[in-house]
């Protein structure tokens, strides 16, 4: 069969095949599917365009891609988890690809005859399955191959998935400027530009991934014998495992952290304007969210390297009750108050690498309760914590800001109850990781039931 | 007596050729956010001054 070459058993690594390989296969894939990050650079030039009969998309109608991609991005990552598990990552990656470049051609057709339901289908549905299958697939492959630094092998890639939007957001704009310059429609050549430069993108991802033979570990390493409790040697397959109330908490570990982090993300441009008014101008508040895309990003890999070190559940920990401070803390830096840009640019940045910081070491943590067996699996169920947080996260801060807009009260008094707000949300995270104890030993897989199923190596 | 198997290890220049692929994208992204964010550091332009028109 022609794509017989996606098989797993076509991926196995060759003896003397460099762990060092795979970080960048991982990386071509999360680098890529972060574009989704920068789809709102498409907002404006969506809203400027108009139907045959002069009609118009209104900002709340183009709102909805997004939100649909995220969806999807959680609902295949927890459908198709199981799957790539027997499949391989190198097939799932193929159909990320596909899927993710699939989708903006899609768009393309919907931009140029200006049917919205064409680019929620293609960028929303399809885009978004390419999303959640990139997302996942080369997640407990990584952790194969660095069974000695987990967090850094998941931080590595998943800082990829925070980066992609630095990528996205000024190929978008350039391309975008490069068409209208020429004089074709700049929206759908962008959409089929960018369609095929992933898809190539991603394919490098595809070629390059290997799976460890079976019984590989690094040169020189042995597993520790005397660990942490909360690091087991044991596997749980995903049918179990997210029944356990470990899965639980660390879904409401996960939902927490992330719901926070949409509290400064959701509003970062305008918050710092409305919090220091007259001092930020809206040129100003673009480098914020630079400046908070960059410590997004950084967090991933700094805090998942970090966390092979203090252990997950210390670094959680941190997040939880550093980020209840500093969440506390952050409103009172505004200009009726402590009066200091920098104060509030700091602890933002802090945050905002928490909010990175918890993406990426979730995996590892999984790995940690559940044993590498199933863990892309149990990942991708947990990624609904991520969903969920993409609807409350931003209920709870344009639910505020709308009540106080409407009610005509001033909009910098809704930050510091949405940020307080916050704060309890992660005193909820913190009481959750606290209650993380071992998985119990009638959940653990039978030595004998690993291979089947093809994932133990 | 063992015979010794010898195993072909990964090229170090196809492992750096690897990191290139996606270090030289994120470099240029970094750089052109990293050229925005400088921008929360500079001061407001001060709106300059309306000339006096003159009385005729």
């Amino acid at each position: 069969m022609a794509l017989a070459f996606l098989d797993r058993d076509h991926s196995i690594a060759p003896a003397g095949y460099s762990r060092w390989l795979v970080p960048p296969a991982a990386l071509a894939i999360h680098l890529a599917i972060g574009q989704v990050y920068s789809f709102s650079v498409f907002k404006n030039p969506l809203l400027a365009l108009h139907g045959a009969d002069g009609s118009a998309w209104n900002l709340k109608e183009i709102g909805y891609i997004f939100s649909i991609a995220i969806a999807f991005l959680g609902i295949s990552a927890a459908l198709f988890g199981a799957w790539l598990e027997r499949a391989g990552p190198r097939r799932a990656m193929f159909y990320a690809a596909v899927c993710f470049s699939a989708g903006f051609i899609i768009s393309s057709f919907g931009a140029s005859t200006h049917q919205l339901a064409l680019i929620y289908l293609g960028y929303g549905v399809v885009g978004g399955v390419g999303l959640g299958l990139g997302y996942i697939s080369p997640v407990s492959t990584l952790i194969k191959w660095f069974p000695d630094r987990p967090g850094l092998a998941t931080g590595l890639a998943i800082m990829g998935f925070g980066g992609g939007a630095m990528i996205g957001g000024p190929l978008a704009n350039q391309l975008m400027a490069h068409f209208k310059a020429a004089g074709e429609p700049s929206i759908p050549y962008t959409f089929i530009t960018m369609g095929v430069i992933y898809f190539l993108f991603m394919m490098f991802g595809v070629f390059m991934i290997r799976v460890p033979a079976p019984g590989w570990k690094p040169e020189g390493w042995t597993a520790p014998v005397k660990q942490s409790a909360l690091i087991s040697t044991h596997n749980v397959d995903v049918q179990h495992a997210w029944k356990t109330p470990q899965f639980f908490l660390l879904w409401i570990v996960l939902f927490t952290n992330v719901t926070a982090g949409i509290g400064i993300l959701e509003q970062a441009s305008p918050m710092i304007q409305d919090l220091f008014k007259g001092t930020i101008t809206a040129t100003a508040a673009v480098g914020f969210v630079g400046l908070l895309s960059i410590f997004n990003m950084a967090g991933r890999f700094v805090w998942a390297s970090t966390s092979d070190l203090l252990g997950r559940k210390v670094t959680y920990f941190i997040f939880f009750t550093l980020g209840a401070v500093l969440y506390f803390f952050l409103p009172l830096t505004r200009a009726d108050h402590l009066n200091s840009v920098a104060l509030f640019v700091i602890v933002a940045a802090v945050l905002i690498s928490m909010y990175g910081g918890g993406f990426a070491t979730i995996p590892a943590y999984l790995k940690d309760l559940f044993g590498g067996y199933n863990v892309s699996a149990i990942h991708g169920r947990l990624l609904t914590a991520w969903s969920t947080a993409g609807i409350v996260g931003p209920l709870i801060v344009n639910g505020i800001l709308d009540h106080y807009v409407a009610n005509k009260l001033p909009k910098q008094d809704a930050y510091p109850l949405i940020l307080h707000i916050m704060s309890g949300l992660l005193v909820v995270g913190f009481i959750a990781n606290l209650l993380v104890r071992p998985v119990s030993a009638k959940h653990w897989m039978k030595e004998t039931n690993l291979q089947p199923v093809g994932a133990a190596h | 007596m063992a015979e010794a198997v010898s195993v072909k290890k990964s090229s170090p220049l196809l492992i750096a050729l690897a990191w290139i692929i996606v270090v030289v994208p994120t470099l240029w992204g970094l750089n052109y956010t990293v050229q925005n964010a400088l921008k929360i550091f500079a001061k407001p332009a001060i709106p300059a001054a309306v000339p006096a028109v003159p009385n005729k």
